[in-house]
């Protein structure tokens, strides 16, 4: 989840709240806040609400839960004398452009509105892959006609932070930047390009913005562009942003918008409505709740409402992205209401639940090993793969090499584990249950769980019956005539190592043996030991 | 009180009154080492006295061995001599190094004497008697000839000491002890001839291994229980998982970040979905959703389910009859640096719920009790975020000395996913990390105490009940 920094005081002025108030009013927005000094706090905001990434836009909805300003808030709207023209530009053909005038900035919200646009890069912008921004001090552009075009890569302007003039491609090449987003942008030769009508370009989205309309604390007036993938995506991200600075007290102006789409001026700013019924309400939240309780609450959550017969229609904001549907108007009257004065309905339990049958056998089993004085262990599922031998699944992306495979056994973790116990006060009896991975071409994923018991005993003298022995016994019990055939397998010392079949079903359900010295030699265990697994699934009962 | 043993000592020494340890040792078949302990138990009460008692013991060597067979060098040189002056020259030819010791030892001995290159005997009829009998019995010797036996090496000479154990006290209890009652006693009623020694019962006892049930395991039945107990079904399914049942079912957008390669662990291969509806439903969804293209080979790569809820998605894309109550506890896997409070692979609980009627309100009684039987009996509950349930509530639970800790992200599921998977009903579900709160219940300083590789920790712990 996306945190942000506040400067503390522009939300406690601005709400005209203590400390305590803040936290608690935060935490019914899905958010947590934590002191960072005198003067920040570290807020962590959900992923769906990205116009709370910016502190205007928390103040915008808390005053809503606080009562202090309901429905949507209303903001003055000019059209400007600027235009914005979106030409083709294959690898990202979708772009907006919106102005905010009389905005003031210090170091505080200058650092904040830099830090909006980080988080919705990272966020709604999926890395800037599918959106970017770029925010410009409107008052040094040079024309009012703004184009959205492919330029080639010889084009040349002083990027931002640079002192002289660059080609696109040496941007790409030489800056950090171009290094980390120059690979998503760039095709054909050409790169996507903001620019003015004289040639002077203002950004090269998603890579770098020109130096020449740099914003800084005297800033008044900003144009923002936002181009991507996604004509949602770009043109909710725009709204978010002109909405959050309008809230601060900026003047949102339109641009006359030439485009392929239907839309005349930019930002788009577009609402919907979703109408839901009290019926709904009560149907998802387990309370009722009229009409006027429903529009008074959403009002709270900054919606404007209208009572159409039995219905509430709701308008959507342009910056409720998270709204999709009337299932998350529920969700914000239950945020208004506040989780902690819904009361849980008591459960009453209509029917008896049932166990699955490999939870029976894993009881009984762990039971009837406990028995035979054996101690259970619980070790991991993933493991180095140079301790598994045959076939098994391997991990594309391991954190470490130590897990960098999936278990198709559980002999290699508990040899592992009886090397780490060599100090402990012998003898050493060790069970365990668990699933291992095998293939399997019957399944969708070619993979299935196949679970297995797996028998160990280390002691500075131990054989093949005294193992042979317990198990023999466990198996008896599980109502298994076991027969054992000689098996000969490098992990065993020859003529010590069996097959154990399940003679009823002559199916083979497991194995048997004395460890061979040369396996214990590579894995540095100076006690015999003898190791048994048992193929639990045929003995399931389904 | 006198042990078998030493009744044993006691009941030999009455015939010898004065007996040594080796002795003792060899006569009753005891090994010496014990016949020391035991004695000094007896002097301690009084029937013994231990004294000791310096023997000296002489012992023939290799050379005086030889001597014994083959003669004094001196000997030989008189039997060679036969009376008659010889030239040191030819003795030498005859005897060899040995000549020097002989001239030597006749010369010492009056037997000989040596006029220039010449040796002459003075008597032809010496006996060496005197100093082989020596050789054979060195205790009794002449102290002179012992010298000289010693001086040449041909015996030597030790001082041992030795444990006299001589008695005091004639009488003591001859009853017999046994330690052992055993079978044999009983049947043939031998037993009562005997008395049973005393233990010393109020001693601690030697270390017995007790095998034991891992208590994280059993935490995790215990848990079972809970949800059986509240009318659940277990449902399980495999640790790879296709993407589409681990994110696309549950309306998790294809470029989601918690989708991106850092958030999962990835397997090579496809999976294989052979429901065209299902494939079509969920194409539907997302497109509808989040408008963007989605892809269905996408939802076919292969990962370590990071999530339970994978198997929820399971549950719902096999259409269940409606109401159902299912659950699934097992492991899930996400990459992530390995400290104290984080693992690699952990436990989940996943539930989920289908019912013609069921409310949020409704879900927030489920989890209460559901942490009520886990033993968390205050919660509370917080606006969350989850892309597949609305409303979505996190759980917060008190744990003493810690304060409130999240445990559980929950929500009604959303109806985009119901309605994909033809499902006419309401649905929660939830979701509780397993292995922290396990940690936290059992007061573990490291979670991956939980896993341990150490036995004796799994030894010593405690059973909770």
């Amino acid at each position: 989840m996306p945190t942000i920094v506040s400067y503390k005081w522009t939300l406690i002025n601005n709400l005209k709240i203590s400390d305590n108030q803040l936290e608690e009013l935060l935490f019914k927005l899905k958010s947590e806040v934590k002191p960072i000094d005198a003067d920040h706090v570290e807020i962590e905001v959900n992923n769906d609400r990205p116009d709370l990434f910016f502190p205007y836009g928390i103040i915008r909805a808390a005053k809503g839960i606080l009562g202090k300003e309901l429905g949507e808030p209303k903001y003055d709207i000019k059209q400007s004398v600027y235009s914005f023209e979106v030409k083709e530009v294959k690898s990202r053909p979708y772009a907006v452009a919106g102005i905010v005038k009389d905005i003031k900035l210090d170091d505080e919200s200058l650092r904040e509105l830099i830090q909006f646009q980080e988080k919705l890069h990272i966020t709604v912008g999926r890395k800037r892959k599918k959106v970017a921004i770029g925010i410009h001090d409107l008052d040094k552009i040079t024309s009012t006609k703004i184009y959205y075009k492919p330029l080639p890569l010889d084009y040349k302007f002083i990027p931002l932070n640079q002192s002289k003039l660059m080609t696109i491609k040496e941007v790409i090449e030489q800056t950090p930047q171009g290094r980390e987003y120059g690979n998503i942008s760039i095709y054909d030769g050409l790169s996507p390009a903001i620019v003015e009508e004289n040639g002077d370009v203002l950004s090269i989205p998603p890579i770098i913005n020109s130096d020449k309309t740099r914003i800084d604390e005297k800033t008044r007036n900003i144009f923002i562009d936002v181009t991507g993938t996604s004509f949602e995506a770009v043109s909710s991200t725009l709204d978010i942003l002109v909405t959050d600075l309008a809230e601060m007290g900026g003047k949102i102006e339109l641009l006359n918008f030439i485009s392929p789409s239907k839309f005349e001026f930019s930002p788009l700013l577009r609402r919907y409505t979703v109408s839901v019924s009290a019926n709904y309400i009560s149907k998802n939240l387990g309370i009722n709740l009229s009409l006027n309780e429903i529009e008074k609450y959403l009002r709270m959550a900054r919606f404007d409402t209208k009572v159409l017969n039995d219905v509430v229609e709701v308008t959507v904001p342009p910056y409720r992205v998270d709204i999709l549907s009337q299932i998350d108007l529920v969700e914000e009257i239950a945020m208004t209401i506040g989780y902690d004065k819904l009361s849980p309905k008591d459960y009453t339990i209509k029917a008896t639940g049932k166990l699955s049958a490999e939870t029976e056998l894993i009881r009984t089993l762990r039971d009837l090993s406990i028995g035979a004085g054996f101690s259970e262990i619980f070790t991991f599922i993933l493991s180095n793969d140079k301790r598994l031998r045959n076939e098994y699944v391997s991990i594309v992306n391991p954190v470490t090499v130590e897990y960098n495979a999936v278990r198709n056994s559980l002999i290699p973790t508990l040899l592992n584990f009886l090397k780490y116990n060599q100090h402990a006060i012998m003898p050493v009896y060790v069970f365990e249950i668990g699933d291992v991975v095998i293939k399997d071409k019957r399944t969708d994923t070619g993979y299935k769980n196949s679970l297995r018991a797996v028998y160990g005993i280390m002691n500075s003298k131990v054989n093949y019956e005294d193992l042979q022995s317990r198990v023999h016994q466990i198996l008896m019990s599980l109502d298994i005539e076991p027969t054992y055939k000689t098996y000969l397998d490098d992990m065993f010392i020859p003529g010590r190592g069996a097959k154990i079949i399940d003679t009823s079903k002559s199916v083979e359900i497991g194995v048997i043996g004395e460890i061979n010295p040369v396996l214990l030699e590579e894995l540095e265990i100076e006690f015999p030991v003898v190791i048994s697994e048992i193929y639990l699934d045929s003995l399931v009962k389904r | 009180m006198l042990s078998e043993n030493e009744i044993k000592i006691l009941s030999y020494l009455k015939l010898k009154k004065k007996a040594n340890a080796e002795e003792i040792s060899k006569e009753l078949g005891l090994p010496l080492s014990s016949i020391f302990s035991l004695a000094k138990l007896l002097e301690e009460k009084g029937y013994v006295k231990i004294g000791e008692r310096k023997i000296i013991r002489f012992e023939l060597t290799e050379e005086g061995k030889k001597r014994l067979k083959e003669g004094f060098p001196e000997e030989i040189l008189l039997k060679e001599l036969n009376g008659q002056p010889s030239l040191i020259e030819d003795l030498k030819n005859k005897m060899g190094k040995d000549l020097e010791i002989a001239i030597s030892w006749a010369r010492k001995k009056n037997l000989v004497k040596i006029d220039q290159n010449r040796v002459i005997p003075n008597t032809s009829n010496y006996t060496f008697s005197t100093e082989k009998e020596a050789l054979l019995k060195p205790e009794s010797a002449d102290e002179k000839v012992l010298q000289e036996l010693l001086s040449r090496k041909l015996i030597t000479r030790k001082e041992e000491s030795k444990l006299e154990i001589t008695l005091l006290k004639e009488e003591f209890e001859e009853q017999n002890y046994i330690t052992q009652l055993t079978s044999e006693l009983l049947r043939s009623k031998d037993w009562k001839k005997y008395k049973i020694r005393e233990y010393n019962v109020e001693a601690l006892p030697p270390y017995f291994p007790l095998a034991k049930k891992h208590f994280f395991r059993d935490f995790i039945e215990k848990l079972k229980d809970v949800m059986k107990e509240l009318g659940f079904t277990e449902v399980n399914a495999g640790y790879i998982e296709m993407e589409l049942y681990n994110f696309d079912l549950l309306f998790q957008a294809q470029d989601h970040p918690a989708r991106e390669i850092h958030d999962s662990f990835r397997v090579d291969g496809l999976g294989k979905i052979d429901d065209e509806r299902l494939l079509k439903e969920i194409k539907e969804m997302h497109e509808k959703g989040w408008k963007y293209s989605w892809d269905p080979q996408i939802a076919k790569r292969l990962v370590l389910r990071s999530q339970t809820t994978a198997v929820t998605a399971r549950i719902l894309s096999s259409r269940p009859s409606v109401p159902f109550k299912g659950f699934s506890l097992g492991k899930v896997f996400r990459p992530d640096s390995i400290d104290a409070t984080h693992l690699i692979e952990f436990h989940q609980l996943d539930g989920v719920i289908i019912q013609k009627e069921f409310s949020f309100t409704d879900l927030l009684g489920i989890l209460r009790e559901i942490f009520y039987k886990i033993g968390i009996k205050e919660i509370k509950f917080k606006p969350g975020y989850f892309p597949f349930t609305e409303p979505s509530v996190e759980v917060y639970g008190k744990i003493e000395g810690l304060g409130w800790v999240e445990m559980s992200g929950a929500g009604l599921l959303r109806p985009e996913i119901l309605k994909a998977m033809d499902i006419d009903a309401n649905a929660g579900a939830w979701g509780i990390g397993i292995d922290r709160l396990a940690m936290l219940l059992f007061g573990l300083k490291d979670i991956r105490l939980l896993y341990a590789n150490d036995i004796d920790f799994l030894r010593k712990m405690k059973v909770r009940l």
